[in-house]
């Protein structure tokens, strides 16, 4: 056994070569690792979050939103952790609309994950209750839902793309805008405690996340409501398997309204237009000097044959003009005028339209449609085309090409985009009318629109005329594809329209798939949906319609004699309310309403075309400027009554045809 | 007058307390405020959903889905023809 001392030796080296290796290994750490550690150290201590950035809104051109960003929850319940699990439970699950069994299931978990995601409204009251987690996510929010659904698309679920909203655009405007919606998210650091919760202490920001541009788009929300009802009406009612419409501005290429059955199929399915291409063979024609408007050609009795195939009318007529060929959508005429084009003439036409390829508007996946080159063609093909098939188009196609004829034969960019707002309000962007091309010189343009006009007055579209406002418009019924082939007994009716004739300022393209019940014609089928839509149109009040110029082109409702109205009462659009130009002033008699109700003397006075400002209520005794006298159109003439004015009735029971005010 | 050991003792703990009483109401301040930040964050949230809902309402009850049928069977207005809507022209302007 050793010495005490040697063993005490042995123990003070042993100590003495335990502390060198500890402050070896301390040395270690802190010299040579320390980085890595205090990495390792941060890391567990603190985390890295993403700060979402807002996902830019939709608007409407009027600015009511179409689609928002909404903070929305996640909730997460721990059964163990709820003081009261009856009371408690009976709440959440009631929060969360849970059934009873549900919730029993939950409570036997250690964690229960509701995914929801739920409104800020439905968790308010789960906040103060202990042991229930509330997980934040941004999520879209569609004010109503079934607006231009398939216009606007959606975003994805996940919180993919950066934006948020719930994720990157999947489909839609909100796919073909998301660059700009969806914003540059932001990230932070918080501090998280040894379980990994993140302590109650401010978030240190590293990047301020940037919020995502507002989109206003081109739709107008009245209009489209008309549409989409005025489509589905027709849908029902026809027992059609769809359909489209679409409103376009023809002065600016802004689409006002696009309504499609489930997808969006004005943008993406093509279809063979049939006559209502006829006009755009009649715009070669007079584009090139091959036809004058008096030139006739014999309707050959209502059947044409032609070498390998025979043409037939169904409303045959012994000779036609160039107009009544449009009028009565002849189809023996319009081939025999369009035999007088060279192929490449009429596929340059048909081309400067815009046809067989994309319009280029903000919408993926847009189809092209089918516009084959001369070099394809067939020996039937020319005739083919003149009647409007081996051609197909969308229908926002056709809107835009209707939209040039509208436009003085210049055809313009259509666009979905009227603003671009950065997110403090700023305008970044602000849509102006892209010219892409002249189709046809101007003077053409105007004698395409009267032969359109034609067609309402005296032809195929008379079920689209309305009594105060001249309408061009052209009927198109084809003969449907399906599976490649030509489906028997199935057709495809449809409509297009210039409202007014005059001066243009609404172009409308109704589409309807295979209508089943009652005519399969468009002249009885497309044409009186366009007149129920444009009636509605025009009893709107926020609709971007410039009713100061419509006032001018309406010459037979403002004249015509009170007593003519068959005692209905009529809708007063009142004073332009963002009036974009002025109509003609004209001087107008002041009619004779003594003894007149105040109803009938109001309606009096607005048929002449005068503003009514009330003295008293009863029966009209006289008015300022007097019977006889003359008066500008649209000048407000002073109506004096017998009685007091009564006090205002409780409620918001005013009318547009029960005068309370002056009505301005 | 110099100052003794002790004294300096003191005067370094009294400094320590300081700065850690510092430290402390700085802490305690920061998260007061986020805590208060939080709950404002929530209410803001709350009242934006809210919002919305209402917006959300009201332009479902101005839509014409609503508002047409509830006219005509309760008012026995009807959707006007074109021939009873009349345009009042604006006076004193040159055409067009």
């Amino acid at each position: 056994m050793a010495k005490p001392a040697v063993r005490l030796r042995v123990v003070e080296v042993a100590v003495f070569l335990g502390l060198l290796l500890l402050l070896g290994r301390a040395a270690q750490v802190q010299l040579l690792q320390g980085r890595r550690w205090a990495e390792e150290a941060r890391a567990r201590r603190t985390e890295r979050i993403v700060l979402p950035a807002r996902r830019g809104a939709l608007l409407d051109r009027h600015g009511a939103p179409l689609a928002l960003t909404q903070e929305t929850y996640h909730v997460g319940v721990a059964p163990n952790e709820l003081r009261d699990p009856a009371p408690d439970g009976e709440l959440i699950a009631r929060r969360l609309g849970i059934s009873g069994r549900a919730w029993q299931q939950a409570l036997r978990q250690r964690y229960a994950y509701f995914g929801g995601p739920y409104s800020a409204l439905e968790v308010e009251p789960l906040r103060s209750v202990r042991g229930v987690h509330l997980e934040p996510m941004p999520s879209r929010f569609y004010p109503a839902p079934a607006l231009a659904r398939a216009t606007i698309g959606r975003v994805a679920d996940d919180g993919g793309g950066g934006g948020g909203g719930g994720g990157a655009g999947a489909s839609g405007l909100e796919k073909a805008l998301d660059s700009l919606l969806a914003g540059r998210p932001g990230a932070a650091v918080v501090l998280k405690d040894r379980a990994g919760r993140a302590y109650e202490s401010p978030a240190r920001v590293i990047a301020q996340p940037v919020a995502g541009r507002d989109v206003v788009l081109t739709l107008d929300r009245e209009l489209q409501e008309i549409a989409q009802r005025a489509l589905d009406d027709a849908l029902h009612r026809m027992d059609a398997e769809g359909g489209d419409v679409v409103m376009l501005d023809p002065a600016t290429g802004e689409v006002l309204a696009i309504a499609s059955r489930q997808r969006p199929s004005a943008f993406t399915d093509a279809f063979e237009p049939g006559s209502l291409a006829k006009i755009f063979a009649a715009a070669s024609l007079l584009s090139h000097k091959r036809v004058s408007l008096t030139e006739r050609v014999s309707g050959e009795g209502g059947s044409y044959r032609l070498r390998d195939r025979t043409v037939t009318d169904e409303d045959p007529q012994p000779s036609l003009t160039l107009g009544d060929a449009i009028r009565v959508s002849s189809n023996i005429a319009m081939v025999k005028f369009a035999a007088r084009l060279t192929p490449a003439e009429q596929y340059a036409t048909l081309r400067d339209f815009g046809f067989g390829a994309p319009t280029g508007i903000e919408f993926p996946a847009e189809a092209v449609g089918r516009l084959r080159p001369p070099s394809e063609w067939t020996r039937p093909s020319a005739a083919s085309l003149a009647m409007g098939y081996e051609l197909s188009v969308t229908p926002i196609q056709m809107a835009v090409a209707y939209g040039a004829l509208a436009h003085e034969g210049v055809l313009l960019q259509p666009t979905l985009v009227r603003e671009v707002r950065s997110p403090s309000g700023e305008v970044l962007y602000r849509h102006r009318p892209e010219p892409i091309r002249r189709a046809v010189p101007a003077g053409v343009a105007a004698v395409l629109r009267d032969l359109l006009r034609g067609v309402v007055e005296r032809g195929t579209g008379t079920e689209a005329a309305l009594t105060g406002f001249p309408v061009a418009a052209k009927t198109g019924t084809a003969r449907r594809v399906v599976n490649g082939r030509y489906a028997a007994g199935q057709y495809t009716a449809s409509f297009a329209a210039l409202f007014p004739a005059d001066e243009p300022q609404l172009v409308l393209v109704v589409k309807l798939e295979n209508p089943r019940k009652g005519s399969y014609f468009a002249a009885q089928t497309a044409a009186p949906v366009t007149r129920s839509m444009l009636e509605q149109a025009l009893a709107a009040r926020t609709v971007a319609l410039d009713r100061a110029r419509l006032s001018t082109v309406a010459p037979r409702a403002a004249t015509a004699p009170p007593e003519d109205d068959g005692g209905v009462v009529p809708y007063v659009v009142p004073w332009p309310y963002r009036p974009d130009s002025a109509g003609a002033a004209r001087r107008r008699i002041v009619p004779d309403v003594a003894g007149l109700d105040m109803r009938d003397a109001v309606r009096a006075l607005h048929r002449r075309g005068f503003r009514v400002v009330f003295k008293g209520w009863g029966n009209a005794v006289h008015t300022w400027p007097p019977a006889g006298d003359s008066a500008t159109a649209g000048a407000a003439v002073t109506l004096f009554a017998a009685g007091p004015m009564p006090p205002p009735a409780p409620g918001p029971t005013r009318s547009a045809a029960t005068p309370r005010q002056p009505v301005q | 007058m110099r100052l003794k050991g002790r004294h300096w003792i003191a005067a370094w703990l009294v400094g320590f307390l300081a700065v850690t009483w510092v430290v402390y109401a700085r802490q305690a301040a920061a998260i007061r405020d986020a805590r208060e930040l939080a709950d404002l964050r929530t209410r803001s949230a709350g009242l934006e959903a809210r919002r919305a809902d209402l917006e959300r309402r009201i332009r479902a009850a101005q839509g014409r889905a609503i508002l047409v049928p509830r006219a005509q069977r309760q008012l026995g207005l009807h959707l006007p023809a074109d021939s009873e809507i009349v345009l009042l022209p604006v006076p004193g302007s040159g055409s067009h």
